[in-house]
C-alpha cells in the first residue's frame, strides 16, 4: 500500500455503484431533461428548445391538465402536512414517553400499514368505503352519523381528500418514526433540567422537546413534499385509474405524466411531452429541495448537545 | 527493539503544512513520549511513523533501515490506539493472534505467543470473550497485547489511556511502564496529558503548531524549559508568569527588583520587558515577605494545598503554601521567591540563559 | 411524566384507538377472506366460523397458478436488488469516508443527490434505455433500476454511521497487514452490521411494493411482480369478493411475517439514530 501510487482500490469500491446509479438513475433524468427539448416530427428527433413547455404551460388542452394536476398536489400537500405530521408527531410525543406500557406493540402496530403495499391498501380501503359492501354505511349508522355517508371514491367533491386521507392513514408510520427517534436523542439530562427549572410534562414538549427536533421537522416537510409529488400515482393509479377519475378530480403529477407518456384510451402517447411534464416536475421538486437546503434548513440549525 | 531516526519530515495536508521540517531520533529500548496541546502534530507524526500517513518530505528509519515507503506491516511497528481498535467480531484470543496469523505463521507458534501475552497481561480467563463483553480497561489490556504477540522493534501508543476513568488511568500507567521495563523494547507514546509524559517517559518530546518546542528528560524540561510555552505546560499546577520591566540590569515588578537580568545575554538584546516564571512551590509565604497580595482562593488538597494570590497589579499568581496553615479569602499575605529557582523568559518566549 | 392514573388512562385510550384504526382495515380484509361473498355481505362483522367459514376465495387465487411465479419475480426482484444495494453502498460509503482523494466530497454529494430527485422522473429515458439493450420484460431490468434508486439512501446511511464511529480499527487492520480490500470485507463489513437491517428494510418496502416499474418495464405476464400482479388479478376478478379479499390477504401475509421477525431489529437500527436528518 504505497500511498502515493495508483490506488485502483478506491476505483474498485467506488465504480460499480457510481457506474450504476449514473447509467439507471442520473442518465435517464439528464436525458429527460433533453427529450423536453425536442419533438417528433416525421419520425425524427427535432430540436424545438422551449416550445414542449409553453405548449405544456399555454395550449388549453395541456395547461388545463398541468395546472389541475398541480393544484391537487398541493392540495395532497397541504393536507399530508396538516393532518399526518401533527398526527405523527402526537404519537411519537406519546410513545417516547418513559416507561410507557406496551410501546413496543404499539410502534410496531402504527408501522405496520406502512409497509404494505400502496395496491393492497388502496383495494382494502375501496372495498371498506364502497357502499356495495355497507361496511361504513353500517358503522356510520351506529354512530349515528348515517345520513353523512356518500361513496367518497366515487364524488368529484371528496375524492381527492379521501385518497389523502388513506394515503395518510398508510404512510403516518414514516414521519412518526423519524419523530420518534429524534425525540430518543434528546439527551436525559436536558429533560432533566427543565424538570428542575419547574416545567411539566406539556411545557417540556412545547419549550424544549419541540425546538429540539426542529431540524427533524423540517426533513419531514420535505420528505413529504417530494413524496407527495411522485409517490402518489401509486394510490391513485390504483383507486381511481389512470385517468384520475371522477373527471380528473384527483389527477396528479404523477398520473399526468404517465398518461402523457403512454397515451390512454384516445390520447396517443407523446415521449416528448412526457419527457416535459417529468422535466417541469424535476424543476418543481429542485425548487422545493433548494428552499428546504437553503431556507429552512440553514435556520433550523442542529442543536449540538 | 531499535533506534527510530526521523529525518527533516514534512507533512501537508492539501496547502497546509501541519509537520515544519522536524528530525528527532528515539535510542534503542527507550520510552519516548511524544506530548503537546491537542493539533499540535504529535499523532500526525505518530501516524507517519506507523505508514498510516504519507510522508510529504523527508527520511523515517527503524533500527537504521529506511522504512518510509514501506507499509505499516512491513516497518516492525505495532500500535495501540485509544479507542483500542478491538475487531468486534472476533474473540479476545482471535484479536490476539489475527496479525500473525495473517502473516502465515504456524498455527503452533501463534498460539503460544498469544498465550505468552496473555499471560503477561493476566488476559487468560478472558480468551473467549468479545470485546463487547470486557471492561474498558480489559479492552485496553487486549489492544497492548495484540501489539506484544507481534514482538515489534518499535511499540506505538497513541493516546492510550483517554477513554479510562482517572482511577484505572493511574493504573494502567503504571501498567504500561511495568511493561516497558520488562520487554526493554523502544516505544513511542502520544498522549496531550503532561502528568503521563513526566510519569512514564524517558525523554519528552513537547510538540506545538508542528514544531518540536524541546526534547529532554523530563527533569530536564521541568527545571530548564527552553522557552516560555513548554515552561507552561509542564508542571501542575502550571508555573506563573509576572511580567516585569528591565530597568538597569535589573527586572522591575511591583518597584522592587526580583531578578537580574543575566549581563551575557543583554550584550546581544536589549531588553526592557521581561516574564518571570515561578513555580507554585519556589514561592514562600512569609511574614516580611518582599510582595504582598490578596487571597484569592485557597485549595486544600490533604497533603498540600495553593493559595491564588491576586498581586496590586491585577496578575494572579499560585503559590504552594504548607498544609498545616489556614488563610482567610481576602487576607493580605507576603512572600518571597527562590532566585535560584527562577526563569526568565523573553519576549518572543524563549529562555534567557541563567548566566 | 408523573405516574398520575388519570393521564395513563387518556393516553392508553389514544393509543389504543388509534392501533385499532391502524389494524381495523387489515382485520376486517383477512376474516372475510375466509368467508363467501354471501357471509361477506350477510355477516362482514364475524369471524369466519361454523357455516360462514369458505375457503372458495383461496382456491379460486390458487387456481389462477400464476401467484407462486409473482412471489417468485418479486423474491429474486427484491432480494439480488437488496444485495447489490446493500454491497455496492457500503463499498462506496467505506471509499467516501476512508481515503483522500480529489474530488471526494463532490462524489459524495453527486451520489446522494438521488435521495432528492425521484428516479421516476427519468422513466421516459429508461424505458427507451432498456428498449435499447434489449431488456424489456426483464428482472434484470428491475434489480437495475432498483439498485440505483436505492443506492442514495444506503450509501448516505453507511457515509453518516461510518463516520461516527472511530477509523482506528482500519488503521490497526492496515498495521496487521490486511488489504485495502480485506479491510473491507473482513473489518468494515462487520463493522457496519448494526445498519445493515436498517437500510435493508428501508430499501426493501418500496422495491417490493413498487407498482411503477414494474408496470412500465415488465408488465409481461412471465415477469409480473406480486404487485403488479394482485393489481391486475383484482382488476379481472372485482365481482369474486372472495378471490379479491383472499389476493389481498396473500399479498399482506410475507410482508406481515418479515415486518414481526425483523420489527426490533427495524426499530433498534432507526432509534439507534442511524437514520439522521
Amino acid at each position: 500500500m504505497t500511498r502515493s501510487g495508483w490506488r485502483g482500490y478506491i476505483v474498485f469500491f467506488l465504480a460499480p455503484a457510481t457506474l450504476i446509479y449514473t447509467i439507471f438513475a442520473i442518465y435517464p433524468i439528464a436525458e429527460s431533461l433533453r427529450l423536453s427539448l425536442f419533438a417528433e416530427r416525421d419520425s425524427a428527433a427535432l430540436f424545438v428548445g422551449f416550445d414542449n413547455y409553453q405548449k405544456l404551460f399555454t395550449e388549453p388542452y395541456w395547461a388545463e391538465q398541468f395546472w389541475n394536476a398541480f393544484k391537487n398536489n398541493v392540495w395532497l400537500f397541504v393536507l399530508h402536512m396538516l393532518i399526518q405530521n401533527p398526527i405523527a408527531l402526537a404519537l411519537a410525543a406519546i410513545l417516547s414517553i418513559p416507561n410507557l406500557r406496551g410501546a413496543a406493540t404499539y410502534r410496531t402496530i402504527f408501522f405496520l400499514p406502512t409497509l404494505l403495499s400502496v395496491v393492497v391498501i388502496g383495494f382494502i380501503w375501496q372495498l371498506i368505503l364502497s357502499p356495495l359492501w355497507g361496511i361504513t354505511p353500517a358503522f356510520m349508522n351506529f354512530i349515528g352519523a348515517g345520513s353523512f355517508f356518500a361513496p367518497w371514491l366515487g364524488l368529484e367533491s371528496s375524492a381527492l381528500t379521501t385518497v389523502t386521507l388513506i394515503s395518510i392513514w398508510q404512510y403516518v408510520g414514516i414521519p412518526m418514526m423519524l419523530f420518534y427517534a429524534a425525540l430518543l436523542n434528546i439527551p436525559e439530562e436536558t429533560l432533566e433540567a427543565a424538570r428542575i427549572d419547574g416545567l411539566n410534562g406539556w411545557w417540556i414538549f412545547w419549550k424544549v422537546k419541540l425546538p429540539l427536533i426542529l431540524p427533524t421537522l423540517g426533513l419531514v416537510g420535505i420528505l413529504t413534499y417530494i413524496g407527495n409529488f411522485t409517490a402518489s400515482f401509486d394510490l391513485i393509479y390504483t383507486l381511481q385509474g389512470g385517468l384520475a377519475g371522477p373527471n380528473g378530480s384527483t389527477d396528479v403529477m404523477g398520473t399526468f405524466m404517465f398518461r402523457t407518456f403512454f397515451g390512454f384510451q384516445a390520447q396517443l402517447g407523446d415521449v416528448n411531452m412526457g419527457a416535459t411534464v417529468a422535466s417541469s416536475l424535476f424543476f418543481i421538486i429542485l425548487l422545493g429541495v433548494s428552499v428546504y437546503l437553503f431556507g429552512v434548513q440553514r435556520r433550523l440549525q442542529r442543536y449540538q448537545a | 527493539m531499535a533506534t527510530l531516526d526521523i529525518n527533516n519530515v514534512v507533512k501537508q495536508f492539501g496547502k497546509v503544512e501541519v509537520i515544519h521540517d522536524t528530525s528527532l531520533s528515539v535510542k534503542d529500548g527507550e520510552l519516548m513520549v511524544f506530548v503537546g496541546p491537542s493539533g499540535c502534530g504529535k499523532s500526525t507524526m505518530l501516524r507517519m511513523i506507523a505508514g498510516l500517513e504519507e510522508l510529504t518530505a523527508g527520511e523515517i528509519k527503524i533500527g537504521g533501515k529506511k522504512v518510509d515507503r514501506l507499509p505499516p506491516a512491513k516497518r516492525g511497528i505495532a500500535m495501540v490506539f485509544q479507542s483500542y481498535a478491538l475487531y468486534p467480531h472476533k474473540d479476545v484470543r482471535g484479536n490476539l493472534g489475527f496479525a500473525l496469523r495473517h502473516a502465515g505463521m504456524p498455527k503452533a507458534e501463534v498460539t503460544q505467543r498469544v498465550d505468552a501475552a496473555a499471560d503477561i497481561l493476566g488476559l487468560g480467563p478472558l480468551m473467549e470473550r468479545r470485546p463487547s463483553e470486557l471492561s474498558g480497561g480489559q479492552r485496553q489490556r487486549v489492544a497492548i497485547g495484540r501489539a506484544i504477540v507481534r514482538e515489534p522493534e518499535v511499540f506505538l501508543f497513541d493516546e492510550p489511556l483517554s477513554n479510562l476513568d482517572a482511577a484505572l488511568r493511574v493504573h494502567m500507567r503504571v501498567e504500561i511502564l511495568k511493561l516497558h521495563q520488562r520487554l526493554k523494547s523502544t516505544m513511542i507514546y502520544v498522549t496531550h496529558d503532561q502528568v503521563e509524559a513526566m510519569t512514564l517517559a524517558d525523554r519528552i518530546v513537547v510538540f506545538r503548531d508542528g514544531c518540536v518546542e524541546q526534547i529532554g528528560t523530563p527533569l530536564e524540561l521541568y527545571r530548564n524549559p527552553a522557552n516560555k510555552f513548554v515552561a507552561g505546560f509542564i508542571g501542575s499546577p502550571a508555573m506563573n508568569f509576572i511580567d516585569a520591566d528591565v530597568i538597569n540590569g535589573n527586572a522591575i515588578h511591583a518597584s522592587e527588583a526580583i531578578a537580574s537580568v543575566p549581563s551575557s545575554s543583554t550584550k546581544d538584546a536589549n531588553y526592557t520587558k521581561v516574564s518571570i516564571g515561578i513555580r507554585p512551590e519556589d514561592i514562600q509565604i512569609q511574614a516580611n515577605g518582599k510582595w504582598s497580595g490578596t487571597v484569592e482562593v485557597y485549595e486544600h488538597l490533604g497533603g498540600e494545598a495553593y493559595l491564588h494570590v491576586l498581586l496590586v497589579d491585577k496578575q494572579t499568581v499560585v503559590a504552594r503554601a504548607d498544609a498545616d496553615s489556614h488563610y482567610r479569602i481576602g487576607e493580605t499575605v507576603r512572600f518571597n521567591v527562590v532566585q535560584s529557582k527562577l526563569h526568565m523568559f523573553a519576549e518572543d518566549g524563549k529562555a534567557i540563559p541563567k548566566t | 411524566m408523573r405516574n398520575n392514573p388519570l393521564s395513563s388512562i387518556a393516553i392508553h385510550s389514544v393509543l389504543i384507538l388509534y392501533s385499532l384504526l391502524a389494524l381495523f382495515p387489515l382485520v376486517l380484509i383477512a376474516i372475510n377472506s375466509f368467508k363467501s361473498k354471501k357471509g361477506i355481505f350477510r355477516d362482514p362483522m364475524a369471524l369466519p366460523l361454523g357455516d360462514l367459514y369458505s375457503s372458495k376465495g383461496y382456491q379460486s387465487v390458487l387456481a389462477n397458478g400464476d401467484f407462486p411465479l409473482y412471489f417468485g419475480n418479486s423474491l429474486i426482484v427484491t432480494l439480488i436488488s437488496l444485495v447489490f444495494i446493500l454491497l455496492l453502498g457500503a463499498m462506496a460509503a467505506h471509499a467516501l469516508t476512508e481515503f483522500r482523494f480529489k474530488g471526494n466530497g463532490l462524489l459524495g454529494l453527486y451520489l446522494i443527490l438521488g435521495i432528492m430527485v425521484p428516479i421516476r422522473l427519468g422513466t421516459v429515458a429508461l424505458l427507451e434505455l432498456f428498449v435499447k439493450l434489449g431488456l424489456t420484460n426483464t428482472l434484470t431490468a428491475l434489480v437495475l433500476v432498483y439498485t440505483a434508486q436505492g443506492l442514495p439512501i444506503a450509501i448516505f446511511i453507511f457515509t453518516e454511521f461510518l463516520k461516527s464511529v472511530s477509523g482506528e480499527i482500519k488503521d490497526s487492520a492496515r498495521i496487521d497487514g490486511l488489504s485495502e480490500y480485506r479491510i473491507f470485507f473482513e473489518v468494515v463489513l462487520p463493522l457496519i452490521r448494526p445498519v445493515i437491517a436498517t437500510v435493508a428494510v428501508f430499501s426493501m418496502i418500496p422495491i417490493w411494493n413498487d407498482l411503477w416499474f414494474p408496470l412500465i418495464l415488465s408488465p409481461g405476464e412471465g415477469t409480473r411482480t406480486v404487485t403488479l400482479g394482485i393489481q391486475q388479478f383484482i382488476g379481472q376478478y372485482t365481482v369474486n369478493w372472495s378471490a379479491v379479499l383472499a389476493a389481498l390477504s396473500v399479498a399482506i401475509m410475507p410482508v406481515l411475517v418479515m415486518y414481526v421477525i425483523f420489527s426490533k431489529q427495524l426499530i433498534r437500527g432507526i432509534t439507534a439514530g442511524a437514520v439522521k436528518g
